[in-house]
Parts: structure tokens; C-alpha cells; sequence
């Protein structure tokens, strides 16, 4: 895909998971529009992926850290053809539905590793990138964690061990949208300086515009090449992207939205077609 | 086998013998390489030992992410900083997904923990570990059984937890005696007075407490119950069913481990009598004999126990 396609193939993923809430009648949708532009390079562009063979060994992983924003997760998968059909409605949330609250490993098929329990990412795509190493598969593990997760110490022991092995097939994308659930990162901890933090750990570090699809995969290009670091991008996000009264607005963190918003979202996402 | 003495030198050589021959099986530290006894473990198989630095959580998070890609990591380090520390690692990130991930906790009990006192010297895990679903739950008696307790956990599909002390448990099974998948082991038969059922390293102490008890006239059976919650209690529901005194002994809390497991096979198959001899309080520092001594474990108070149950 060319960049103005990745751009469309965002903003379709986008209405997706708006669409799989609003139906849904739960879930975090701001966190996952934030996201979007990411996923969509990942898997429509970058990841070497096979989805009639979710469990092939050579793939590159992913993980969503910050499992909350799992709607996006889900809608590429989908639309990315893990499902057979792609789904119309994803009964996220709901009692039996393959689409739990946060991603799961044995419920849905493409999702390679259980998440949503904020801080565990790192240290588990560490360990897929270790074996990795050890079973000599050229694979990338890649992982999203958000800004305010960065907050939970266990995070920072998994930087520590990929620093110290040297995983340079780990890449970590830092959704840096600047709000948490209770508000502000920085209102909250006092400052939101991950760049600085994970190069003083010994990572490769880059800091980009999360919404540029060009700047995204060239900053993937870049953490590839980097030898002997695990890589983390810094992306500055804007929480609830694409949608004009979710941006920016953090009583999206969680929310549902009226048949209102609903129309407005069929209008901005889907060119009017719901 | 090479020959070893205690259940971290059980492990640790079940490791080695395993690794000669299975490239999937790797070490995962949490600084634990001394405390496991794995150092020539990694010296000879560099490759299969990944050290994390003191993080426990990163141990069970990178294990599971290994795990995730193929490979059989074994987590070890003290009994807590598993069980407590890494808790929900263990079950949102191994037991939830059902990952092959293996974890052996040392210092356990009393008799594990010793002269650390309480802070390394733990008697929670199994109640914390009997909530998670498809956890296997392995307490081997002595360093024998740890050793093939270690190997039998390598070819148990999903998450499976060894119970291991520090070297201060007495060795009461053969070297060669293999690790029972029934989940229990008869080891003495004198009379259906009262059954006793042993769990861990106080096997030793409640096979000498039979013989106290016959010497009082009073005849009981002793069984080793090496596997907790297991998916067939057939054969300790048998043994159950010829008495009506059971007696569990467990140098772990009154709640959560074999009590609470024998407990429960007695409620749901055929009601009976079951007197718990385990902790209620905290332990403290001290020798190892005199603190289980000290804590209700003496082969004279299990007996004193028991007889005063069957008055």
C-alpha cells in the first residue's frame, strides 16, 4: 500500500473500532484511535505476517501492551482476513465472544500474546525476541505501550533485560498521547520524558509524529537497522485522532458514542457510508 | 544420575541431565543462579540460561514470551518473590494462556526458609497457586523426588509448579524411585486407626511419628501426597476410604495446601474426620530441626496430635 492508502486504511480501521464500541455499547475508543495509524502500517505494510497461518513460527509478533485499545487490534485483524469473513459485528465485550474486554491468545486467532494488564509488554516481547535470538529466526517483536503504562515499574525491567541482551529485533512503539485515565501524564507524574528515559537505559531511540504514516515506516527502517539496541519510537499521538469530538478529549479514555456521534463518525471515518 | 544432596541440587542436576538432550529447555534467573544451584548449569549450556537481574516479574513476563515462541523456560528463585512478587504475572500471563512455562520455588516452608526468617521463608505459595486454573502443582518430599519431580515437569503439558526447600530436608526415597503420577505414595501400612498424609519435607517426622503411635497400640497408615489439586485423586480417595481419621501434616499455612486439599476430597466424596497439623502464624529464624520442632512438626506432637484425635 502507498502512503494515501495506509492513511485511508487508518481511518477505516478507525471507524471500525468506533463502530464495534458503538454496537458494543462499551469500550476505550480514544486509546484506540490514538494507535490506529500505527496499526495500520504494521499490518498492512510492515509486519511479515501470514494470516491463514496465525502460528507460524518466522512471523513477526506483535503485542498490544496497552490492551485497553484492543478495538483497533481487532479490527485489523479482521480486516486483515485473521477471521475468514470479515466481521460486521464483533459482540465486543459480550458474554462467549471471541473479543474479550483485552486481547487474548487462546480466544482470538492473530493475537500473539495475552495483554491489557497494564506494564507486561515489554519484558514478554523481550522474551519472544530472546527466543527469537536463540532459535535463530530473523522475526521482529513488536510492541505498543502507552505514555501513562510507562508508570508501572515492571516495564522498566523489561527495558533493563532487552538492553542487556542486545535485542535488537524488539521494536517498541510509545504511544505518547499524553493523557491517562485519570488525566494528564504529566498533571500525574510530573513529567513525559520517554525519549530521555529509554536512551539512558541504552535503547535506540527515535521520536516521530504518530500520525505520519512516512514517518513511521521510516522510523521502523531506522530501528531495524540499529545494531545491538532494542529500538522504542516515540510517537506523539493525539488521543480519540480522527474523530472531531473525540480528539484530545480524555472522557474518550472509556465512552461510548450517542447515535449522534455515531453519525458523525459514519461521516468523518467512513465518507458517510455506515 | 550424577549424584546430588538436596532438592536445589536436585534441581539443578535434573536441569543439566535434561539439557543434554532437549535444546528447548532453558534457565530463566532472577539472579538465582547461586541460590538454584545452576552455576554449572550455565556454564555448560551458556545458551539456555537467561539472566534478568534481580526482577522477578521480568522473569515470569520473558518466560512467558518464551514460552509463547516454542521453548520450555524454568523460572527459579525463592518460593515468595515467585509466588507473591511475580503473582500476577503467573496467572494473567502463564496460567491464563495455558503457556508451558515451569517454575521451581526454593526456601519453601519453615524448613526451606530456616534462618532467614520469615522474609525469605514462605508458606503461602500453594494456597496462592491452587486459585490459578491449569496450574500442576508438584510438592515432592525430599531431594530424590525433586529431581524427578523437575523432569516429570518438563513432559507435563502447561504451567507446572515444584515445591523445593534449601537442603535441609531429610532424603527418604530412593534415588530411583520415580515420581508418582497418582499423586500419592503408601509408605507405611501398620492399621486403619487413623490414615497420615504427608506433603513436603516433613515426610521423615510423620513416618517417625507412626512409629511413636505404635508403639502406643495405636496402627495407621502414612502416605506421601506429592501432587495437590491433581485432575485423579482416585488413588488417595481410596486410602481415604479406609479410615475415618485423617491427619494431614504440611509445613505450609493451615490454609490452602494438602489440608485444604484432603479437606476438600472429604467433603465431596465421603464425609470424615480431618485434623490439619500446619501453621497458623508466622515463622521466625532458627535452625532448621528445631524451628519445625518448635512450630508443631516434632514427630511427638504429630503423634501426640493424632492420638489425642482418636480419643
Amino acid at each position: 500500500m502507498n502512503t494515501a492508502e495506509l492513511k485511508q486504511m487508518a481511518d477505516h480501521l478507525r471507524f471500525v473500532a468506533v463502530d464495534m464500541v458503538y454496537r458494543g455499547k462499551d469500550g476505550h475508543p480514544g486509546p484506540a484511535l490514538s494507535i490506529a495509524d500505527i496499526v495500520a502500517t504494521l499490518y498492512y505494510d510492515q509486519m511479515r505476517i501470514d494470516p491463514s497461518r496465525p502460528d507460524w513460527e518466522d512471523r513477526d509478533r506483535f503485542i498490544l501492551s496497552k490492551g485497553h485499545a484492543c478495538p483497533i487490534y481487532y479490527a485489523a485483524l479482521s480486516e486483515r482476513g485473521y477471521f475468514g469473513e470479515k466481521v460486521t459485528d464483533f459482540h465486543l465485550r459480550a458474554l462467549g465472544s471471541k473479543f474479550q474486554g483485552h486481547p487474548v491468545m487462546n480466544k482470538t486467532k492473530g493475537v500473539d500474546m495475552t495483554s491489557g494488564s497494564l506494564g507486561n509488554g515489554i519484558a514478554i516481547g523481550a522474551g519472544m525476541a530472546l527466543a527469537g535470538k536463540y532459535r535463530h529466526k530473523d522475526y521482529h517483536v513488536f510492541v505498543i505501550v502507552g505514555d501513562g503504562e510507562l508508570q508501572e515499574g515492571i516495564c522498566w525491567e523489561g527495558i533493563n533485560l532487552a538492553a542487556g541482551q542486545r535485542l535488537d529485533n524488539l521494536i517498541v512503539f510509545a504511544d505518547k498521547n499524553n493523557w491517562q485515565s485519570g488525566g494528564s501524564v504529566a498533571d500525574t507524574i510530573g513529567s513525559n520524558n520517554i525519549k530521555e528515559r529509554f536512551e539512558a537505559f541504552g535503547w535506540h531511540t527515535q521520536e516521530i509524529d504518530g500520525h505520519d504514516i512516512d514517518a513511521i515506516r521510516a522510523a521502523i527502517k531506522a530501528a531495524k537497522e540499529a545494531q545491538g539496541q532494542p529500538s522504542v519510537i516515540v510517537c506523539n499521538c493525539v488521543k480519540g485522532k480522527g474523530l472531531s469530538f473525540m480528539e484530545n478529549d480524555n472522557v474518550w479514555h472509556k465512552g461510548v458514542p450517542t447515535d449522534e456521534q455515531y453519525k458523525i463518525a459514519v461521516k468523518e471515518l467512513a465518507g458517510g457510508i455506515e | 544420575m550424577a549424584d546430588f544432596k538436596g532438592t536445589r541440587e536436585a534441581f539443578a542436576q535434573a536441569l543439566l541431565d535434561m539439557a543434554e538432550d532437549h535444546d528447548k529447555i532453558l534457565f530463566v534467573s532472577p539472579d538465582s543462579l547461586k541460590a538454584m544451584r545452576a552455576t554449572k548449569f550455565a556454564e555448560l549450556h551458556p545458551d539456555q540460561y537467561v539472566e534478568v537481574g534481580i526482577a522477578e516479574q521480568c522473569a515470569v513476563d520473558a518466560a512467558a514470551g518464551l514460552a509463547a515462541a516454542g521453548l520450555i523456560p524454568f523460572v527459579g528463585t525463592y518460593v515468595g518473590f515467585l509466588t507473591m512478587r511475580a503473582c500476577e504475572q503467573m496467572r494473567t500471563f502463564v496460567a491464563y494462556p495455558n503457556l508451558n512455562v515451569k517454575f521451581v520455588g526454593i526456601n519453601a516452608g519453615l524448613l526451606g526458609g530456616e534462618r532467614e526468617g520469615v522474609t525469605h521463608q514462605f508458606y503461602e505459595d500453594l494456597g496462592i497457586l491452587s486459585t490459578m486454573p491449569n496450574f500442576t502443582i508438584l510438592t515432592p518430599a525430599d531431594g530424590p523426588q525433586t529431581y524427578h519431580a523437575v523432569k516429570a515437569a518438563a513432559s507435563i503439558p502447561g504451567p507446572v509448579y515444584v515445591r523445593a526447600g534449601s537442603g535441609r530436608e531429610i532424603d527418604v526415597y530412593a534415588k530411583d524411585a520415580p515420581f508418582s503420577p497418582d499423586g500419592i505414595t503408601v509408605w507405611k501400612n501398620y492399621g486403619t486407626d487413623a490414615l497420615l498424609l504427608s506433603s513436603g519435607f516433613v515426610l521423615d517426622r510423620t513416618l517417625a511419628a507412626a512409629e511413636i503411635l505404635k508403639a502406643q497400640g495405636i496402627h495407621v497408615t502414612v502416605a506421601d501426597i506429592n501432587i495437590l489439586y491433581g485432575r485423579n485423586p482416585e488413588k488417595i480417595l481410596a486410602e481415604m476410604a479406609r479410615v475415618s481419621q485423617i491427619v494431614t501434616v504440611e509445613d505450609h499455612n493451615i490454609n490452602g495446601g494438602l489440608g485444604s486439599y484432603i479437606s476438600r476430597l472429604a467433603c465431596e466424596n465421603e464425609p470424615k474426620r480431618v485434623k490439619r497439623i500446619a501453621l497458623t502464624t508466622f515463622g521466625e529464624s532458627g535452625p532448621a530441626k528445631e524451628l519445625a520442632d518448635h512450630y508443631g512438626f516434632s514427630p511427638e506432637a504429630i503423634a501426640k496430635t493424632t492420638a489425642d484425635c482418636l480419643k
